[in-house]
């Protein structure tokens, strides 16, 4: 794995435009955002450091899952919250992954931690994230209040999350089944989630900027 | 093996292409329908803007026909009381008591009559009250206004006086479509018997005129489409919802039918 791979760029380049932008945010979700991407940054970054030294680094993505899980989770939180109590569904969510990740590490056992990645969580958190995005799309549909979807921060933030959990849908659920190679040394697995990630941070760019002008707007 | 795993992976390429592009197209209907409901909302704001302002001007042909007849009600009536009064009183003799107090007892009368006359219209000024009070009370009091010229054979049956559901714009509407329909009668029908007819029933108002003048042909009218103040009359009906059904062919007079959804 790259120190520099296409993922650390991109979040590089997020957390800098988060960092530029949300400093002096009074909401409190824009501003875990910063912290978010710096886990996300550290976790991808350390991965690719003991990766080139020939290292196992599944333990540290198997840690990061947790934050990503507690992140999104409040995110779509803070995103539902203008159209229902989303506290029932969140917190519903939020146990379910908890509990596969507690019970597929047990399974696994502690000792394999750092050598055995938590897909089966990464699946089931997927689909629930899915599924908070298409309710949030349809919440957004049956809205009586038209929105300039165009500049609206938190549609491009559940767009983001959307593209990049149903579109690592098709290799989470055949992680490890296949190691193919393209472009002669990059694993089609890694490079869908390149492709994955820049959609992911490029569309929190872009609602980062939505909500920039946003605040703007409001002063 | 190899090939097999290449097709796998071909398939799991593809896959992901479609799971991405579902979002995208996802995305793109949230986009398309926002912007559909965006140009509803606007169409529905610049149909009430559209609404209001009819409002605003079937108000004015209201306040512009009450004063009509008000001016004429005082020149062809109160004026005429009043001359006479002033001829009675002036042909008064002193000298004959007998005389001069049937003459100012006669005076006096045409003097009340004309206190009357100005009562009457006293209540025409206030104009928009007229709705205030009901539709069923305003379009009593705008045929009772034809009916006082005595050029006419009028017949009412006013089921509306007591109607409890109110529609301020709908009623100014209807009164000035009541008033454009009589103006058109008085020009050009050369009626003698009027028939209007008025009832509320399941939610629908109903107003039927009928008259016995000179009618018209329907087909040549409707392909003018000017004159007689029809087209007026059905943009206005059609603002409100209402349906218009005309009746009339030559020489056998007009029915008029007009379904209001009401309030």
């Amino acid at each position: 794995m790259d120190l520099f791979s296409p993922i650390v760029i991109s979040e590089i380049i997020c957390l800098i435009v988060a960092l530029c932008l949300f400093v002096k945010d009074k909401i409190l979700f824009w501003k875990i955002n910063i912290a978010y991407l710096l886990i996300a940054l550290s976790t991808e970054s350390s991965a690719g450091y003991l990766s080139a030294r020939n290292r196992h680094n599944v333990s540290l993505f198997n840690t990061f899952v947790l934050f990503e899980i507690a992140f999104i989770s409040y995110g779509m939180y803070h995103c539902l919250k203008k159209y229902i109590d989303p506290r029932p569904i969140i917190f519903a969510g939020l146990g379910i992954n908890y509990l596969v990740f507690v019970i597929f590490t047990l399974r696994n056992g502690l000792s394999f931690y750092n050598d055995v990645f938590n897909d089966n969580t990464v699946n089931v958190m997927s689909v629930i994230f899915v599924l908070y995005c298409l309710y949030y799309y349809y919440k957004l549909l049956n809205d009586e209040e038209t929105l300039e979807l165009k500049n609206h921060p938190e549609f491009w933030w559940v767009s983001g999350v959307l593209f990049y959990y149903f579109g690592t849908t098709a290799t989470n659920l055949t992680y490890g089944l296949f190691q193919i190679k393209i472009f002669d040394h990059i694993p089609l697995r890694l490079f869908i989630y390149y492709i994955t990630n820049i959609i992911l941070y490029s569309n929190w760019i872009y609602s980062y900027i939505c909500r920039a002008k946003q605040r703007k707007l409001q002063s | 093996m190899q090939s097999q795993t290449t097709q796998i992976a071909i398939l799991i390429a593809i896959t992901t292409l479609i799971f991405l592009l579902m979002p995208l197209f996802l995305i793109l209907y949230i986009n398309s329908y926002t912007r559909h409901k965006k140009n509803h909302a606007l169409e529905k704001q610049q149909m009430q803007q559209k609404f209001e302002s009819e409002i605003l001007q079937a108000r004015i042909e209201v306040q512009d026909q009450t004063m009509q007849t008000i001016a004429t009600e005082l020149h062809d009536n109160v004026g005429q009381l009043l001359s006479l009064t002033t001829l009675t009183l002036n042909s008064v003799n002193l000298k004959d008591s007998e005389k001069a107090e049937k003459k100012i007892s006669s005076a006096l009368n045409l003097i009340n009559k004309s206190i009357k006359e100005l009562r009457e219209l006293a209540k025409l000024l206030h104009g928009e009250q007229i709705v205030e009070n009901g539709i069923g009370y305003a379009l009593e009091q705008e045929i009772n206004l034809l009916n006082k010229t005595g050029a006419y054979e009028i017949e009412i049956n006013n089921g509306l006086i007591d109607i409890v559901e109110r529609s301020p714009d709908k009623d100014l509407i209807i009164l000035r479509l009541l008033q454009e329909i009589i103006n058109n009668i008085i020009k050009h029908a050369n009626a003698t018997t009027i028939t209007f007819d008025a009832f509320y029933n399941y939610k629908t108002l109903h107003l039927n005129i009928k008259e016995n003048g000179i009618g018209f042909d329907q087909e040549k009218t409707t392909a003018k489409k000017s004159g007689m103040g029809l087209n007026s009359i059905n943009k206005r009906i059609e603002m409100i919802n209402g349906k218009l059904t005309l009746n009339s062919s030559t020489n056998n007079g007009t029915i008029i039918l007009i379904e209001i959804p009401y309030p």
